[in-house]
């Protein structure tokens, strides 16, 4: 191994070592202590991801510090330690005891950034998997929460169902190519069928990892059960790490004809379905489950345009839908005391007895609605760019016709926290490291959204 | 001509950093007060001093011609989307007018009980927004700034309307965002096409008028852009978000919504839907002098039956905007300058009614046409002013609208004298609701004996400020009008 082959490695070594420390050494140690380490651990992940120059590891079989990953380990560090510092909180006013929680954020961190840095088929499965089984404790941990534990179970259930699915899609693949390794396969003409068979069992898998209707239905569910925190993670990393897994893989595998049908009825079902869906909610955190499903529809469109433009939408879309989606549960989570606020008309006037989360959560739903100058309305901006571009004009229509009634409902969040006479009881006073978080995220939203040239740029250069 | 101090970068910001300022100091109502009014008047300083710098300047190499101030900055590389601001005679005037009708709504704000400090900091990012649309030059900073106005908007009729304000301010939004982003589209499409063809993808507007569209692909494009502008402007069957988002908002948000924001629609397109599409607008013109005219009459044969003063306003207004689109229709050099013109006179005289239903509403708490009667009696300064304006809003030569309306009639009335003739009756059934109007609140006898302030300083001081511009512009328009000459020539000629 050589230097560096290390350093390329270090975001992966760091997150795993500090994985197995806070769950080896948690029980001697403050909890606050255990997130202190998470967050930097995170961090410095994150921040030397950022910095290390892409380079082949020799000495680990199926690896290689992609320039995907130069964009991705980073931003997934970001999610992670922004779970961490708003889960801190919201722990401790749920009795979340444990260094196990801290732990398992940190593992799946790990298969996240494992995830982006593979050249290898069965590697990019494990990681994918690793994602899914850490998310399927998280989703669980609150025992006592009925719903938390139902939602862990359907999430396991359907999850395990969609891991075979992928798997399958795997194996077809490694059957028509004749070899794991990304790079040397080949999509030769007379194995195309097996192929194109693969990449559709794959899709559905994907499709239910990325909640697109039809495979949407555990969604809600589990977003409204799991631990606000964990939802903000699942919502945003979880998807991202899907996505970026089809790119990889389209990347190798050149997008087939056989794909555009079924991969367009998903999108415009999303789309459609999602924000319809979505406008009938009464429940903040399912409202926000159907919206992520309708904004995959928009990812989804992006990616059936394989064209670079639409693989740079993607990922910018993922980056951005992150920074809101963060915004979002976390001015949830941290508003979330005793109980969980979760009905939309508990947010009645919150905008002024907490002005720091109801001006977050106020942000971020119009950040989600797509509107100017936040960052939602740059990646909405680029992804029909890139529809209209790849000629998908019917599409981009449908499209941007439902992305204009879901405005509706993210407007009824805003209106709820500022528009109605009577007031909430004003809610205890923010944390340092929820305000934080909440911070931190809001100011994503808010720069990208007035000056989005740095990060077009990353995403540029991940694609190279 | 480039300045030395970036004036239309700081027209623009000044109100934004106004607003940030003003929300720091929103505990203290009157220190917000007097700071939101200072930032307001510095403003209206800064939107006169273009008047006061040559304008016939020499055209510089990368300046359009016929834009005497002119700013441009690198924004967002990949997309060729550049910072590009420019200021030519109809955006000076747009300009003016914003920071005008601003300070008088930050007047007129001066009683706002509840949260005042918030109230007026989203009037100056409002302000700041507006600002912005009439000076850029890129599209998709135009399309930027056009659907951040929304925002601040959206807040000031929720938080502070009375009635149904959730109710309207969602409506009226999304109305809006529905043509906007088919306009968004449009825009995204417009800018593919002419990357392809030119090798140069930007979204420079003048650079985008050189684009060859096949008809049929721009008749779509053209109607996107139309169905926008025609939402926010309203045009009838478009309008139904729009008494109920007038009616329910407070005075001040009233006036921006009556005086501005249907003022940017007229200039999207005048400034870019009809330079952009030559073919496809006069393909659809007819349809617009359709809208234009059946807006003029219904909409003042519907602004006859209200009982609430404000909703007939809102009418009114919306009645008298169909000169603009009627002047805009017919697009030629007198037409269009009749529309800019009505675009002006709408605003003050507008924004002045709505102004002063808003005082008698706060002194009345009514805005009950049978509850009012005999004021002329009562209260001679207001009902003077209320007289005033409800004459220049009928028509009444002498004073604004009329010598607007009348451009309008004549530039029409050459290229479609069927529509002119229409537009004419309209404004015939204008003076029958508006002698109604009079009659009964400063004439006619009241049902139940309220007793009504006479106007204040403050107020006084915004009704002189408004009349005084209702009656200059009305016998005097020249000066305004020769301002518009020089761009409508080159638009005209594209």
């Amino acid at each position: 191994m050589t230097l560096t082959e290390l350093y390329c490695l270090l975001p992966i070594v760091i997150t795993g070592c500090a994985a197995l420390f806070v769950l080896l050494c948690g029980p001697l140690l403050l909890s606050s202590s255990l997130t202190a380490i998470g967050v930097t651990a995170s961090a410095a992940a994150g921040i030397w991801a950022a910095f290390t120059a892409p380079a082949p590891i020799q000495c680990i079989p199926g690896l290689a510090f992609t320039p995907l990953a130069q964009l991705l380990i980073p931003l997934f560090s970001f999610a992670a330690a922004l779970t961490l510092l708003l889960s801190h909180g919201y722990n401790e006013r749920r009795i979340l005891k444990g260094e196990e929680y801290p732990a398992t954020v940190l593992f799946a961190l790990f298969a996240m950034c494992v995830l982006p840095c593979a050249t290898n088929m069965l590697i990019l499965f494990l990681a994918l998997e690793s994602v899914s089984f850490a998310f399927y404790i998280l989703v669980s941990m609150d025992l006592n929460r009925a719903e938390s534990g139902e939602a862990g179970l359907k999430y396991l259930l359907m999850g395990a169902v969609a891991a075979a699915f992928t798997a399958f899609g795997f194996a077809l693949i490694f059957t028509g190519s004749g070899t794991l390794a990304l790079s040397a396969a080949l999509a030769r003409p007379e194995n195309r069928a097996i192929i194109s068979a693969g990449w559709g069992v794959l899709i559905l898998g994907m499709a239910f990892k990325l909640s697109l209707v039809p495979a949407h239905l555990w969604t809600p569910d589990v977003y409204q059960g799991a631990p606000s925190p964990v939802a903000a993670f699942l919502s945003t990393s979880s998807k991202v790490a899907a996505a970026a897994l089809l790119l990889i893989l389209l990347g190798h595998f050149p997008p087939m004809a056989e794909l555009r049908a079924p991969l367009a009825a998903l999108s415009v079902l999303s789309m459609v379905l999602g924000n319809l869906a979505a406008l009938r909610q009464t429940n903040i955190k399912r409202m926000l489950a159907y919206s992520s499903v309708a904004h995959m529809g928009y990812l989804a469109l992006a990616l059936l345009t394989g064209s670079r433009d639409g693989y740079a939408a993607v990922l910018l879309y993922g980056a951005i839908y992150t920074a809101m989606n963060l915004a979002a549960f976390g001015a949830i989570s941290s508003l979330s005391f005793e109980e969980e606020r979760e009905q939309i008309t508990d947010f009645t006037g919150i905008g002024f007895t907490a002005p720091v989360r109801g001006g977050v959560l106020a942000l971020a739903m119009i950040s989600l609605a797509g509107i100017p100058p936040t960052a939602g309305f740059i990646g909405k901006f680029f992804i029909f760019y890139s529809a209209l571009k790849g000629g998908l004009i019917a599409l981009a229509i449908v499209g941007i016709l439902s992305a204009a009634a879901s405005a509706y409902f993210y407007l009824r969040v805003v209106a709820q926290l500022y528009m109605h006479r009577s007031e909430a009881p004003a809610p205890k006073p923010v944390g340092f490291a929820e305000g934080l978080a909440l911070c931190a995220a809001s100011a994503c939203i808010l720069i990208i959204g007035v000056y989005p040239g740095p990060l077009l740029e990353m995403v540029e250069t991940a694609l190279r | 001509m480039t300045s030395l101090i970036p004036i239309l970068s700081l027209l623009i910001f000044l109100p934004l950093v106004g607003a940030l300022l003003v929300f720091a100091l929103r505990q203290s109502a009157s220190a917000a007060r007097w700071l939101a009014l200072a930032f307001g008047a510095a403003e209206f300083v800064l939107a006169c001093a273009p008047l006061a710098i040559d304008r016939q300047g020499t055209a510089q190499v990368g300046v359009p011609t016929g834009f005497f101030l002119y700013q441009d900055h690198g924004w967002i590389d990949r997309f060729g989307i550049r910072f590009t601001l420019g200021m030519d005679g109809i955006s000076l005037v747009m300009v003016i007018l914003t920071a005008f009708i601003t300070i008088v709504a930050i007047i007129a704000s001066w009683k706002v009980k509840e949260r005042q400090g918030l109230y007026l900091s989203l009037l100056l990012a409002l302000q700041g927004a507006v600002q912005g649309l009439f000076l850029s030059l890129d599209l998709f900073l135009f399309y930027l700034f056009w659907e951040a106005m929304l925002i601040p908007m959206l807040f000031l009729i929720g938080v502070w309307g009375t009635g149904r304000p959730v109710y309207s301010t969602i409506k009226f939004f999304l109305y809006t965002f529905v043509g906007s982003l088919l306009m968004l589209l449009a825009i995204i499409a417009l800018y593919l096409m002419h990357g392809a063809q030119t090798g140069s993808y930007t979204f420079a507007l003048p650079a985008l008028m050189h684009t060859t569209v096949p008809y049929q692909l721009g008749l779509w494009l053209f109607g996107a852009f139309l169905l926008s502008f025609a939402i926010k402007f309203p045009l009838f069957p478009l309008h139904t978000w729009q008494p109920d988002a007038y009616c329910d908002a407070p005075v001040a948000g009233t006036l921006m919504l009556a005086s501005l924001l249907s003022k940017t629609a007229a200039y999207g397109l005048i400034r870019i839907a009809y330079p952009l599409f030559p073919e496809a607008s006069r393909a659809l013109t007819p349809l617009v002098y359709v809208v234009a005219v059946l807006g003029i009459c219904y909409f003042a044969w519907v602004a006859f039956a209200q009982r609430d003063m404000k909703r007939m306003l809102a009418y009114s207004s919306v009645s008298h905007m169909g000169f603009v689109a009627l002047g805009i229709a017919a697009w030629s050099p007198v037409a269009v300058s009749g529309a800019l013109m009505q675009m002006v006179n709408h605003a003050i005289t507008t924004g002045a009614l709505f102004v002063m239903v808003g005082m008698l509403d706060e002194r009345a708490e009514s805005r009950d046409l049978s509850d009012f009667g005999g004021v002329w009696g009562k209260v001679p300064v207001l009902a003077f002013f209320f007289l005033i304006f409800n004459m220049a809003s009928a028509g009444v030569p002498g004073l604004n609208n009329f010598v607007s309306e009348l451009i309008v009639l004549v530039g029409v009335f050459k290229v479609a004298p069927a529509a002119a003739l229409g537009a004419f009756l309209g404004s015939v059934l204008t003076l029958i609701y508006t002698v109604r109007l009079v009659q009964e609140v400063l004439f006619g006898k009241e049902s139940k004996p309220t007793v009504l302030a006479e106007v204040s300083l403050r107020e006084g001081s915004v009704l002189v400020l408004l009349a005084v511009v209702v009656v200059y512009l009305g016998v005097h328009p020249g000066p305004v009008l020769d301002l518009f000459k020089a761009p409508l020539e080159l638009l005209l000629n594209k």
